[in-house]
């Protein structure tokens, strides 16, 4: 609901800037600045003024692991009803506004938050926070686009999962490594389940999560905080609080036994291997998250690194190989190791191989080149990062919504700095050793032709 | 110095329109006293400098039938060893420097692109001037990135689009060197010798045929210099471009491989037409109309945002060296194939018969000359549209003038440039699925091997 109060807008005005701040500059690798609407929506701004456009996104803390059993996709599907009107906006209008003025706007949903964004020359940006702020709060779409958005969602889900069994094997690997989490259900949701609710059950969802005080407002570009803060205070201030349930998460069943998936099929012609590991993320142990982000760095940052020079470069056994950790999420990270084998290897050889690499890291540690290359390498990613007006904003939304600050954001490089080689070691210790897994052994995977060539 | 903003105007009124500007990009063309001619948009609010390179008619239409995927295979092998440093060796200097090289191979080029901090730029140079003068083609890497592709080849053979990619290629170039797979196949990646690599580069990357871009944190002076060290030890000049020019081949036949999937990848093409010619611009607004707006548009519309039977919808022109066409790509349930066909047709015929309202032509414009800054927001894209004027050979000013061109079209040039291009009859379709279609369709043909991928 929009409250026109506008008397009270000053004031809401002047207790806003009371509560911007900015970080010491010594400490900034982009240079955010923050502060809170009366609201409590918080407001982000990450000036970049090379070009006159800015991205503008609204991330909400609801995704699709806020769902409720059986209704798996929901906050997925809500979000494509996101853009079929309010009271004032007809379907689609939202869209075809922001092409009209020059932008390009979509959105997204991951199992911890739902964003919308877009990007767009600057002068336009009040226009987009009026109808940003008025679909927070107003969404009121024509029950005839129901049933064809449900049908445009069930296309997406055969167009992405169901019609690559690759994609089928590792959404069913990730539902067995999180047993008893909703990581394990895919953010699109399961095809029966999508197919079964309807307009008020989604109504209840979008009641309970869209309000100000569970979004946070990033805009990116040729924009500063004086700026933002007044058009925001304007658009989104008169926009109501709500009380917010709990976003009560499980944890994921301990599981003693090794998962070893297998998928045969007549389409498979490459034989691929893959394993996921549960993780900590950033918000359960920021410090092990950090020394992992090295880890991985190390064993596995380019064509360079101990992996693929193993692997690929000496033993010729894998034509490729990666190793990739994402500490990003409100609950439990990830780490995936991939490889293909090379011709007339089996995969069995090749998981042996992984695994002795493995070993070697857990009994002889990295060496302290390779985490100070590593280390480098990820600080200078940092500065590669800021050449972009929409990929901070991304970096930041990511962040905030999965537990981390502005200052986790700003101080990364310095923190990834102060990454020691023990802290690595010890974090291979504590999360690659099969003999005593972190939380739960990973889960294994073949991808095999129908018949072993 | 900060050459690159010119919207002052813009951010002290900020309820101006773009017309306030004098130059959309300000681009410095420089000559290098060995005459290589080099475009720069020097900005250096990051220390982050990137170049852009490419040999035109060198792509991988040059490729051998025998051994497609052999310009590919030069630009995985470029940056894989060099004077005295070997793959490993080079790569580490790359990595250690945290320096993009990457050379790549198109149908109509072979180029490459170079990132690096400022700290690292003389390090950055001098291993792609190595690479560029003195490539080794060790045997160890050759078959190394042979393996990678075969395996890339062997992983795609599960993806729907991906194979339909291959038999649109082969049906719609049939006949031209267009139609080989620049990938290669599995079959002709086996024969690629390190000489042949050799032989190729020799023959094809000359001056004659080099166009650079460079942006970012570099100075006129020093780029204008650093374009004879780069490049002024190449040959002056190479082999006469044979390929010939052509149309889209197979117009109005429907291609089908049967795979057992829920949903039916669609791709088609159409002819379509180049910026040589008077009506491109009313291309370009058509195609935006048509379906390259994404939401919006006349396919996303009817097809998505009506009758809920797809994901995506979109049509884009490709504006080759020797073909031009105009491409719809879509997938949908198997059982909604043919309504989809029919939204299609029936969208073409629409833009054929009834001119453009005057809200959605104007719409359109305001989009294609509204959202041209958000090209400019890193310094990667600001090379990349640098590096697309000089390739289509466009003036400096080009984007300059850009809104009037737009701004001139017409409902009468849309609805004759529909006429010419939106053709159904001309359409060839690529299906792959189980899509339920119609007995008898007499403009059927079956496709059962996937060409130029085993």
């Amino acid at each position: 609901m929009i409250f026109c109060h506008s008397l009270y807008r000053q004031f809401y005005l002047a207790f806003a800037l009371m509560l911007f701040f900015a970080l010491p500059a010594q400490a900034q690798t982009f240079g955010a600045q923050s502060a809170s609407l009366e609201n409590g929506m918080q407001v982000v701004v990450i000036p970049n003024p090379r070009v006159p456009v800015v991205t503008h996104m609204v991330w909400y803390r609801v995704g699709a692991s806020d769902e409720a059993p059986g209704a798996s996709g929901m906050a997925h599907y809500f979000e494509h009803l996101m853009f079929k009107g309010t009271q004032k906006i007809a379907p689609g209008e939202m869209s075809k506004t922001v092409r009209r003025l020059g932008g390009n706007d979509n959105a997204f949903t991951g199992q911890d938050f739902t964003a919308y964004f877009q990007s767009i020359a600057k002068e336009h940006l009040p226009k987009l926070m009026e109808m940003e702020a008025d679909r927070m709060a107003n969404l009121a779409p024509p029950p005839e686009h129901f049933a064809s958005e449900k049908n445009v969602v069930l296309e997406e889900r055969r167009q992405r999962t169901e019609n690559d069994p690759r994609n089928l094997f590792t959404e069913q690997m990730r539902s067995a490594l999180f047993i008893n989490h909703p990581y394990g259900t895919p953010v699109i949701g399961w095809m029966s389940e999508i197919k079964t609710y309807e307009w008020e059950d989604v109504k209840k969802f979008y009641d309970a999560w869209y309000a100000p005080n569970n979004a946070i407002l990033i805009v990116s570009g040729d924009v500063t905080m004086e700026e933002v803060l007044p058009l925001a205070q304007k658009h989104y201030g008169p926009l109501s609080p709500k009380t917010l349930q709990e976003r009560a998460r499980t944890e994921i069943a301990p599981a003693i036994g090794k998962t070893h998936m297998v998928l045969q099929h007549p389409v498979i012609r490459q034989p691929a291997f893959q394993r996921i590991y549960v993780m900590p993320s950033h918000r359960m142990n920021k410090q092990d998250a950090l020394a992992l982000d090295v880890l991985t760095e190390a064993m596995s940052g380019g064509s360079t690194t101990r992996l693929y020079q193993s692997l690929v470069v000496n033993q010729k056994k894998a034509t490729s190989v990666s190793m990739s950790y994402n500490s990003t999420a409100l609950d439990y990270g990830t780490l995936w190791i991939t490889a293909t084998p090379a011709q007339d290897v089996t995969l069995e050889e090749l998981e042996n191989l992984i695994d002795a690499e493995i070993e070697k890291v857990l009994t002889e540690g990295m060496n302290e080149a390779e985490v100070k290359d590593a280390i480098q390498r990820l600080q200078d990613d940092a500065v590669f990062a800021r050449d972009s007006v929409s990929g901070p904003a991304m970096i930041f939304g990511h962040a905030l919504t999965t537990g981390s600050t502005i200052e986790d954001v700003e101080n990364w490089p310095q923190d990834i700095a102060a990454v020691t080689l023990e802290q690595v070691n010890a974090a291979a210790k504590t999360y690659l050793d099969p003999q005593a897994p972190y939380l739960r052994p990973p889960v294994t995977g073949h991808l095999l032709p129908e018949v072993q060539e | 110095m900060k050459h690159f903003v010119v919207f002052f105007a813009l951010i002290l009124l900020s309820a101006c329109n773009a017309k306030a500007q004098d130059r959309f990009l300000d681009i410095q063309q420089v000559t290098s006293p060995g005459g290589i001619e080099g475009w720069l948009v020097q900005d250096d609010t990051l220390p982050i400098i990137a170049l852009q390179y490419v040999f035109l008619d060198s792509g991988t239409t040059l490729d051998p039938e025998a051994k497609q995927g052999l310009v590919r295979m030069l630009s995985n092998t470029m940056d894989e060893g060099a004077g005295e440093l070997d793959s490993t060796a080079f790569q580490k200097a790359l990595a250690d420097h945290s320096i993009t090289l990457r050379f790549s191979a198109s149908r109509d080029g072979f180029g490459g692109r170079l990132k690096t901090l400022t700290r690292h730029k003389d390090k950055a140079f001098d291993l792609l001037k190595i690479a560029l003068t003195a490539p080794r083609f060790d045997t160890e890497p050759v078959d190394r990135m042979r393996n990678a592709n075969m395996t890339r080849i062997r992983s795609s053979l599960a993806d729907p689009d991906w194979i339909a990619a291959r038999i649109l290629n082969d049906r719609m170039y049939s006949g031209h060197p267009y139609a080989m797979n620049s990938g290669g196949t599995l079959t002709t990646l086996p024969a690629i010798t390190p000489d042949d690599l050799r032989d190729f580069y020799t023959q094809y990357l000359t001056q004659d045929r080099l166009v650079v871009v460079a942006a970012g944190d570099i100075s006129a002076g020093e780029f204008q210099m650093l374009l004879d060290t780069l490049f002024g030890h190449l040959p002056a000049q190479g082999p006469e471009d044979i390929v010939p020019g052509a149309d889209v081949s197979n117009p109005g036949t429907i291609a089908l491989y049967q795979k057992d999937i829920p949903q039916t990848v669609i791709q088609i093409a159409l002819p379509a037409f180049g910026r040589d010619h008077p009506d491109y611009y009313a291309l370009q607004v058509l195609n935006y109309i048509f379906g390259g707006a994404g939401f919006g548009s006349r396919l996303m519309e009817t097809a998505r945002e009506k009758e809920g039977l797809t994901y995506g919808i979109f049509s884009s022109i490709s504006d080759n060296r020797k073909i031009d066409l105009m491409r719809i790509g879509t997938s949908t349930k198997n059982e909604s194939v043919m309504r989809m066909l029919e939204i299609i047709r029936a969208e073409m015929q629409k833009l054929q018969t009834e001119p453009v309202p005057e809200d959605e032509l104007n719409n359109a414009k305001s989009y294609l000359t509204g959202s041209l800054s958000l090209s400019l927001t890193s310094t990667d894209k600001i090379a990349s549209v640098l590096m697309g004027l000089r390739t289509q050979d466009l003036p400096a000013d080009y984007l300059d003038h850009y809104a009037d061109k737009i701004n001139a079209v017409s409902a009468a040039d849309i609805q004759r440039v529909a006429r010419d291009i939106l053709i159904p009859e001309k359409m060839t379709v690529t299906l792959v699925g189980t899509p339920q279609l119609p007995e008898g369709l007499d403009n059927l043909v079956t496709i059962t091997d996937i060409p130029n991928a085993e």
